[in-house]
């Protein structure tokens, strides 16, 4: 009876592993910045003073983790994140209520703000933190601030389109010289976003012209931005509309066996529109002075400097300029979302993408 | 290991204890566990009526009934694929002298571990236009457009990632296999073909059912491959309206929850019509050779293999490796050290090994009850267990955000802890164990509980030397399949475990979707490597014992 007894003997030994694992672990203690986070602040650490804020994030960690070391070392609060897709994180907010342990949400897209705004989740955000940023960045009841944006650019393969033949406006995509060539990301969040934007600036009629449009011509669907930006730096297919964001990101880290570039439609063209990534006090925050600071400190001009320099954003206040790798924006055409106008607004904009057929292309 | 220490006996059918009714204790037991595992589908019920949805009206839509049939399209050619591919591949692994068998029984399971959102944008990245197996072929002048979508790159990816849940049961159930009639098929003059369809393929039916039951499961819940393989079904379209329209999408889980309800009675209704082949343990297993056939069986084991685990391997060793070169060079630096997977790492082994035991432990006293005294009870709360797997993981989050908010003091005192995050685990994935685990009930005879009570042994003296021994390598498979598959989960590790308690595919996840594609590469690459010692430990190490 050797054998089931060593495998009892083996399932004994991982748990004892497993617990052992779990009771080393790793102890926090405050240690001087380095890296990226020396970059935002690079003085002497506070130590941590009892106070605290919980962040709903649906930005990565990869973008989160050095603001908000910096932020931990330089203010002595002491932050704890949850990190998940924002849509999954307002789910979440939405269930729990007013019970929520969460301070802050941030979403890097509009519509699960527009969500939780409609079901009046989110608290008033205190007017000098607001005034922090430009009226076209913020919420008019105060309910949410932008603190960077992505840009709607096409995204192109650099071997199989040629630079003259890149288009102007998102219009022209859907001309026969674009036939099966373009993909898009049907109801991908910031997708959903941007054509709700489109039809309360351009009207029902045409936006959804345009959608059926695109599909007539063989437009194809892909999950999200990221796998559009692979497949066209592979040259499975020519042109993409995506935000401009995950292009660098590819490019960084594959270098240049990644054949695709992102091309700025016109200034004036809804292909042109800037995507704002936003913060929100939850309402009834508990630690709602704390939630402020960390919202006043994602504003400030050293993080600014980061999300543009570091993760190639455009920052939003303090004056920052967009990173020099960065097209720049133009001032006189170029959209910002009015969020307050999605929430309700997304339902009848998923309702024209299904009956559009571009799921199933 | 040599001399047989129980007699080999094998009888066309194992009288079940049907007159005998279950003790007490375990009925209890069963029902308190059944409820447990249901809290995910009720909290989908409540949500249908909170939110005034009509699941019925929108049945009648097309809106509804094109994605309904592209799922069951998909489920069924899935499920079909997967039965005959892990069969296959079980039977090659252990009864034949087929090449390499050893490292094989390592790397089969190993799909299991490829979070789907990775793992299918990994075999896009390595076969699809410009990917690697492209560049491949171009420096050999082959000049190749082939492109992985829609039905048939969901079929292939996911049956490729969900083959093992008929490989592992049914490749443990052949190891126990008594060879006695075997061999007397083939001194009678059978070949081995005909020996394994008259005398092998009865006695794995129901292992086969279990697993495959388990692939259609999951093949309807899937969300991540249809989603990158541009495959409309009903996961997607609840995944596009949570946010816009909750009510039809809570309205559309209820239908995958009702689908897969019918889809489990069927199945329980198809194994119990077959005659149970139960067998106690033999110590001699008969062993085929292949003879012109090795070869042939050695190319198949060899494709899927290289397809199941080298071709997403490849990817993210392609992604790794590049980004670590690139930030050497004074590219990008990388946004995760050593520590950090390392934590994630320590994580995701401490969680799923307590969730795979903690899921056999739960899903044993059912099996017990179907599989022993085939209580009514027990059957329920199989239907249940193994029912909520059709749930995508991100509900059965919510429902336990849902439901620990509203349970007072119980809800505050396992809110944000490891308890919460393993339980939710073991309700996600308990229906793994389930079905091994009680064919592994089924294949211990009556007549050894009867020879024990004869000889004075007490229920559970008879259960800890009669039973456990005899099931011990069904539970390990169940054990590994539960392993794996927590390794790999992501919703309910990124809502249920505690504030900064990160695992692997966790950090994967944020690394991947903001195309931190080297981080992402880095960690998956461990994950994988861990994955595959888990895989020797439980699954090899064994075979080496026999």
């Amino acid at each position: 009876m050797t054998r089931p007894l060593s495998s009892m003997r083996l399932l004994a030994l991982a748990l004892v592993i497993a617990t052992f694992a779990a009771a080393c672990g790793s102890s926090d203690t405050p240690e001087p910045l380095e890296g990226v986070a020396a970059d935002i602040y690079s003085g002497d650490c506070s130590e941590l003073d009892g106070r605290q804020v919980t962040i709903y994030s649906g930005r990565s960690e990869n973008l989160m983790d050095p603001v908000l070391s910096a932020f931990e070392c330089e203010t002595g609060i002491e932050t704890a994140v949850r990190y998940d897709s924002a849509t999954n994180l307002a789910l979440t907010l939405a269930e729990e209520g007013d019970r929520t342990s969460a301070d802050v949400f941030l979403s890097n897209s509009p519509g699960p703000i527009g969500f939780l705004d409609q079901r009046n989740l989110l608290g008033e955000i205190e007017p000098d933190v607001l005034a922090l940023v430009d009226d076209q960045n913020r919420s008019g009841d105060g309910r949410w601030v932008g603190f960077s944006g992505r840009k709607r650019v096409a995204v192109y393969n650099i071997d199989s389109v040629s630079v003259d033949e890149l288009p102007e406006s998102v219009f022209e995509l859907t001309d026969q010289e674009w036939r099966d060539r373009v993909a898009i990301p049907g109801t991908n969040g910031s997708f959903l976003d941007w054509f709700t934007v489109f039809r309360a600036q351009e009207g029902d009629a045409v936006a959804t012209q345009w959608l059926n449009d695109m599909v007539a011509n063989g437009a194809k669907f892909y999950a999200n931005n990221r796998s559009i930006v692979d497949a066209v730096g592979r040259g499975e297919i020519d042109l993409g509309l995506v935000n401009h964001y995950y292009n660098y990101q590819e490019a960084a880290a594959i270098g240049e066996d990644h054949r695709a570039l992102n091309h700025d439609l016109a200034g004036d063209d809804i292909g042109s529109l800037l995507i704002i990534t936003a913060a929100t006090v939850v309402e009834n925050a508990d630690n709602s002075a704390e939630a402020h600071e960390l919202i006043r400190y994602l504003l400030s001009e050293p993080v600014q400097r980061y999300y543009t320099e570091e993760t190639f954003e455009y920052p939003l206040a303090a004056g920052v300029q967009p990173a020099d790798i960065l097209p720049p924006l133009n001032a006189s055409g170029t959209a910002t979302i009015d969020f307050d106008s999605l929430g309700g607004g997304l339902e009848a904009s998923l309702e024209i993408i299904e009956a559009s057929g571009i799921a199933n292309q | 290991m040599t001399a047989p220490s129980a007699q080999t006996i094998t009888t066309p059918t194992v009288r079940t204890r049907r007159g005998t009714r279950a003790p007490l204790a375990l009925r209890g037991v069963g029902i308190v566990l059944a409820v447990a595992f249901a809290f995910p589908g009720l909290y989908v019920v409540w949500r249908n009526i909170s939110t005034g949805a009509d699941p019925i009206g929108m049945l009648g839509t097309s809106r509804t009934l094109a994605p309904l049939g592209r799922t069951l399209q998909l489920a069924v050619l899935v499920s079909a694929a997967s039965a005959a591919i892990g069969t296959a591949l079980a039977w090659l692994t252990t009864r034949t002298d087929v090449p390499l068998r050893r490292l094989w029984r390592m790397l089969l399971p190993i799909p299991l571990v490829f979070p789907t959102f990775i793992g299918a944008a990994a075999f896009i990245r390595t076969l699809n236009p410009g990917g690697l197996a492209n560049d491949l072929l171009d420096g050999i002048g082959i000049e190749r457009t082939f492109e992985l979508r829609g039905l048939f790159g969901a079929w292939l990816v996911l049956t490729l990632f969900t083959y093992p849940y008929v490989y592992l049961p049914v490749a443990a159930r052949l190891q126990r296999l008594a060879g006695s009639l075997e061999e007397s098929a083939r001194v009678l003059g059978d070949t081995a073909g005909q020996t394994f369809r008259r005398i092998v393929l009865p006695q794995i039916t129901s292992a086969i059912l279990a697993g495959t039951l388990l692939v259609f499961l999951y093949t309807i819940s899937d969300f991540g491959a249809v989603q990158l393989m541009r495959y409309d079904t009903l996961t997607r379209a609840i995944n596009t309206n949570y946010l816009a329209r909750p009510s039809v999408a809570f309205a559309l889980s209820l239908l995958l929850l009702v689908l897969a309800v019918a889809v489990v009675i069927g199945e329980r209704a198809v194994t119990r019509s077959t005659p149970q082949a139960g067998s106690a343990r033999s110590t001699r297993v008969v062993q085929y050779r292949l003879g012109a056939w090795r070869w042939p069986a050695a190319a198949l084991v060899v494709l899927v293999a290289s397809l199941a685990v080298g071709a997403p391997l490849v990817a993210m060793l392609d992604w790794a490796g590049d980004g670590i070169i690139r930030a050497t060079r004074d590219g990008r630096p990388l946004t995760v050290d050593a520590d950090k997977v390392f934590e994630a790492a320590r994580h995701t082994l401490e969680s799923s090994v307590l969730a795979a035991l903690a899921a056999v432990a739960a899903v044993l006293p059912i099996a017990l009850l179907v599989g022993r005294y085939r209580s009514r009870s027990g059957s329920f709360s199989h239907a249940i267990v193994i029912g909520s797997f059709a749930l995508p993981g991100i509900l059965i989050a919510l429902a336990l955000r849902f439901w620990t908010l509203r349970s007072g003091f119980a809800g505050e005192l396992f809110a944000d802890s490891k308890a919460l995050l393993i339980f939710a685990y073991v309700v996600r994935f308990g229906s793994l164990a389930m079905g091994i685990t009680l064919v592994a009930v089924q294949s211990v005879p009556d007549r050894f509980h009867d020879v024990g009570a004869t000889l004075g042994a007490g229920r559970l003296r008879r259960f800890r030397t009669i039973d456990l021994p005899l099931m011990t390598p069904g539970l390990l498979a169940a054990v590994g399949l539960v392993l794996l598959s927590t390794m790999k989960e992501l919703p309910i590790s990124l809502l249920i475990a505690p504030i900064g308690y990160q695992t692997l595919t966790t950090r994967i996840f944020s690394s991947f979707e903001e195309s931190f594609v080297a981080e992402a590469g880095i960690m998956a690459v461990v994950l994988v490597a861990m994955s595959g010692v888990l895989s020797w430990l439980l699954v090899l190490r064994r075979a080496e014992h026999r």
